[in-house]
């Protein structure tokens, strides 16, 4: 977002009429009777509060710090053997993708059943980071500068060498980008966790024990404190990033034509390989479930599911509640993919057209993405009722956000002169950006559609967990009211199953579009 | 250890191995064994924290783990994957996982004799009856809405007639009018309502039909069989935890302020109330813990009521026997 000299005040200033209008309307309880409490509300309950505060917060910062080293270190591993292998990236596709769309919910319960201690926690947290950094390490060493790995080929280096000396460097403001994108997602994976999984201390455990007493002002203190630690790992490393990206960057312009993307070898290697690509997933789960030992009884491997589904006495009735609960959630998750996609492509374009209000609005924006949404319920429901619409609402805020930065960043990218040819026919901002800018950005309105619509199933999923009762989300949580760890798990695959099917289909089409366009895939 | 003896400790050794004979455990060297509770550390627990702080559980010669609950933790499945020796959860769902997946399971005991489980409104709109619960809203943790449609079953309300939401553990839509009723815990929740100035209204589930017990102990049958000298163990400290809680129901949660209760987000209060309104629910002619014929054949009642096929050979009591 660029701004004028007099930008970064006038962000504040606009900021501080939000905070203003936050503190007179919680004051004066006029959102929903009240459950809106004004920001002096919430930090002097912080303040009171505070000594419950510091062992919560050791203990979130500990889950999301081992599993965000553990994710990283999973994801940098993996990076490096897909970007040496191209084989490899084929074969883990699968893998990857399920990584990328589970819904962090219905995989929560799996953990705790399977998993006990700390582990739960650690395990979600590395999960919300293994993707973002995987993707970023094969991103940077993929772009290495082609001139720099001919100088060390020219020399007799070998490819540990190319690695070593070239990618590895060139890759590091990429990887940056990503560790500061995950280190969040760590954080908000350790939280769910806690707030399941029954120990004792964490900020997700503080939020369970304090949502019996009907006081916002304390959940909306404990969201702020997990605003804080997220946003503050985040700047960790985006000052860490800005720190050592200035003696890695390329002086010059490479002009070099970049290697072409290998050919696929025999087809019945194809075929292998594509049978692979789906066998994986599968096999890392049931290879989980042999790792950790549990009984049968309640760790279904997928072979387990599939007797639960269709061969057991009791397939019929469990075909039938999965059927009834999908007819519910299939349709207002299209509904909430459509509305969260809009949603961030209505503010990446307002960011261009009135820059200043976005920049007060991004705060509140960062609130919503942390603030854990249980502590948001009864809030939501008092506003929005228990129908369709606050399940949209629900899904947008889950959605919108990394949508909106990939929509902002493909917007920001359009290059200025062609910008600048309506603009000399004296276009108008939105007639230069109904031709030019929005067209010019489609890999974004893609790469952003991808990054949404696995999501969206997730935010319709606590939706109905924590206010509509309905579908997926609801038929997950009866299910272990009824014990009925077949139906756990088959949920949780089934909606694994779903996301990952959107997400094929959006690359799908994304494909065929921007290929016949004549346009690359923005990653 | 020095096993040498002098004639002093002789005696001593003498009289413990004459106090062994009738408490086995009680000269052995302590042995890990580990509950896993139902939810948050709360006064639901209180006999439990009573019997490791005051040492009841060490003096039977066990060394206690204690884990505590969550919404995601299902106590039964701790056990089955071993990582519990014993666990407390609700009748309804341990039958039910008997009778229809086999589980090995067997409730050897019950903490509350009534589930304190209820339906909570406010009494400017009060609900004191399942029939006023018709054309309302009740908001039912989605684990419980099978104790609920039982409950309405058992008075001949057909569950289409209420519309049942999800309870997301926050009161606030409930004092706010957004719902008419919520299922909760009625030895709690009014408290927190009452707190935020507004007059609370219950009545239990039990009360209407659904004669169930709460915090039933479940073991493995594996359990039952390899562990059942620490069962008894556990079961008789668990009581004199009980019993010395309800000598003081008001002096025990400010004790665990900085302990058990450290960082639970509730406040010693609300636990004050807690363990007050749960004395008479918890209250049984066979002792705490105890579970008597009268007791089990409400249990089997109520669930064959809304097709839970349970047996009376499920409740163990032989255990309770030895205590």
């Amino acid at each position: 977002m660029a701004a004028d000299a007099s930008g970064p005040w006038r962000g504040l200033r606009n900021a501080a009429i939000l905070l203003l209008i936050w503190e007179i309307v919680g004051r004066l309880d006029l959102v929903a009777g009240g459950a809106l409490p004004g920001i002096s509300e919430i930090l002097i309950r912080l303040w009171v509060d505070w000594g419950d505060y510091p062992r919560h917060i050791g203990a979130t910062l500990y889950a999301s710090s081992m599993g965000f080293l553990i994710g990283n270190a999973l994801g940098i591993g993996a990076g490096v053997l897909f970007a040496l292998s191209p084989t490899a990236l084929r074969l883990f596709r699968g893998v990857n993708i399920a990584v990328f769309a589970l819904p962090p919910i219905a995989i929560a319960p799996i953990l705790v059943l399977t998993l006990s201690g700390m582990a739960p926690r650690i395990a979600l947290a590395a999960l919300g980071v293994y993707f973002v950094t995987m993707t970023a390490t094969v991103i940077g060493l993929s772009q290495a500068d082609s001139r720099a790995t001919d100088v060390i080929r020219a020399y007799g280096g070998t490819r540990w060498d190319i690695l070593r000396r070239v990618q590895f460097r060139g890759a590091l403001p990429s990887i940056l980008a990503g560790l500061r994108v995950a280190a969040p997602n760590a954080v908000l994976g350790a939280i769910l966790a806690e707030f399941g999984g029954g120990g004792r201390w964490g900020l997700g455990a503080y939020l369970l024990g304090s949502l019996g007493r009907g006081e916002p002002d304390r959940l909306w203190g404990i969201g702020l404190v997990a605003t804080l630690i997220a946003g503050l790992s985040y700047g960790l490393f985006a000052l860490l990033a800005a720190r050592t990206v200035g003696s890695t960057r390329a002086v010059t312009l490479n002009t070099a034509v970049p290697d072409a993307a290998p050919r696929a070898g025999h087809p019945l290697g194809r075929i292998a390989l594509t049978f692979g690509t789906i066998a994986l997933p599968f096999l890392v789960w049931w290879a989980f479930i042999e790792a950790t030992g549990v009984p049968d009884l309640i760790s279904k491997t997928p072979w387990g599911v599939v007797e639960y589904l269709f061969l057991d006495p009791t397939a019929e009735s469990a075909q039938t509640r999965l059927l009834a609960a999908l007819v519910e959630t299939l349709p207002i998750t299209f509904l909430g993919m459509a509305a969260g996609l809009g949603f961030a492509f209505l503010l990446a374009i307002s960011s261009r057209l009135f820059p200043r209000a976005i920049e007060a609005f991004m705060p509140v924006a960062l609130v919503t993405q942390t603030m854990p949404l249980v502590a948001l319920t009864p809030l939501l429901v008092l506003i929005l009722g228990r129908g369709p619409s606050l399940t949209l609402w629900v899904t947008i805020s889950v959605t919108f956000f990394p949508a909106f930065v990939t929509l902002a960043q493909g917007l920001a990218l359009v290059p200025r002169s062609a910008e600048d040819l309506p603009r000399a026919y004296g276009a108008s901002r939105w007639t230069e950006m109904r031709m030019v800018t929005i067209p010019a950005s489609l890999p974004y309105l893609f790469a952003a559609t991808r990054l949404t619509v696995p999501r969206a199933l997730l935010g319709v999923m606590i939706a109905e967990w924590l206010a509509t009762g309905k579908g997926l989300g609801n038929l997950l949580n009866q299910s272990r009211g009824f014990l009925d760890y077949g139906m756990i798990w088959t949920v949780a695959a089934v909606s694994v199953l779903l996301s990952v099917l959107f997400y094929q289909a959006v690359v799908i089409v994304e494909r065929r579009v921007l290929r016949r366009l004549g346009m690359a895939t923005a990653e | 250890m020095s096993l040498r003896l002098n004639r002093r400790h002789f005696l001593g050794t003498a009289a413990a191995t004459a106090a062994a004979a009738s408490i086995p455990l009680r000269a052995r060297a302590s042995t890990p064994f580990t509950m896993q509770a139902a939810w948050i550390n709360d006064a639901e627990f209180a006999g439990y924290f009573i019997g490791i702080d005051e040492g009841y559980y060490a003096a039977e010669g066990l060394d206690l783990t204690y884990l505590s609950g969550g919404p995601d933790v299902i106590p039964e499945s701790t056990i089955i994957a071993g990582r519990a020796d014993l666990a407390l959860t609700t009748p309804d769902t341990t039958i039910k996982a008997i009778v229809e997946q086999g589980a090995p399971f067997k409730i050897i005991g019950a903490q509350y004799q009534k589930n304190p489980i209820g339906i909570v409104s406010l009494a400017s709109n009060p609900i004191n009856e399942p029939r006023d619960l018709i054309g309302k809203t009740l908001a039912v943790p989605p684990v419980n809405v099978i104790s609920v449609n039982a409950m309405l079953a058992l008075n001949g309300i057909d569950p289409g007639q209420v519309n049942i939401v999800p309870y997301a553990y926050d009161p606030t839509p409930l004092i706010r009018g957004e719902i008419d009723a919520s299922l909760d815990f009625t030895t709690n929740v009014p408290y927190t309502i009452s707190q935020q100035g507004v007059e609370a209204t219950s009545f239990l589930l039990y009360d209407f039909g659904f004669t169930i017990y709460n915090d039933t102990v479940v073991v493995t049958e594996e359990t039952l069989t390899s562990k059942r000298a620490e069962l008894v163990a556990w079961l008789r400290a668990s009581r004199k935890g009980w019993e010395a809680n309800f000598k003081d129901p008001n002096g025990w949660p400010p004790k665990w302020a900085d302990t058990w209760f450290a960082g639970t987000g509730r406040s010693i209060e609300n636990e004050i109330f807690f363990n007050n309104a749960q004395q008479p629910l918890m209250e049984s002619p066979a002792g705490y813990m105890g579970m008597t014929e009268e007791g089990i054949e409400a249990n089997l009642r109520a669930l064959a009521e809304v097709g839970i096929k349970g047996t009376r050979d499920m409740f163990d009591t032989t255990l309770l026997e030895e205590i």
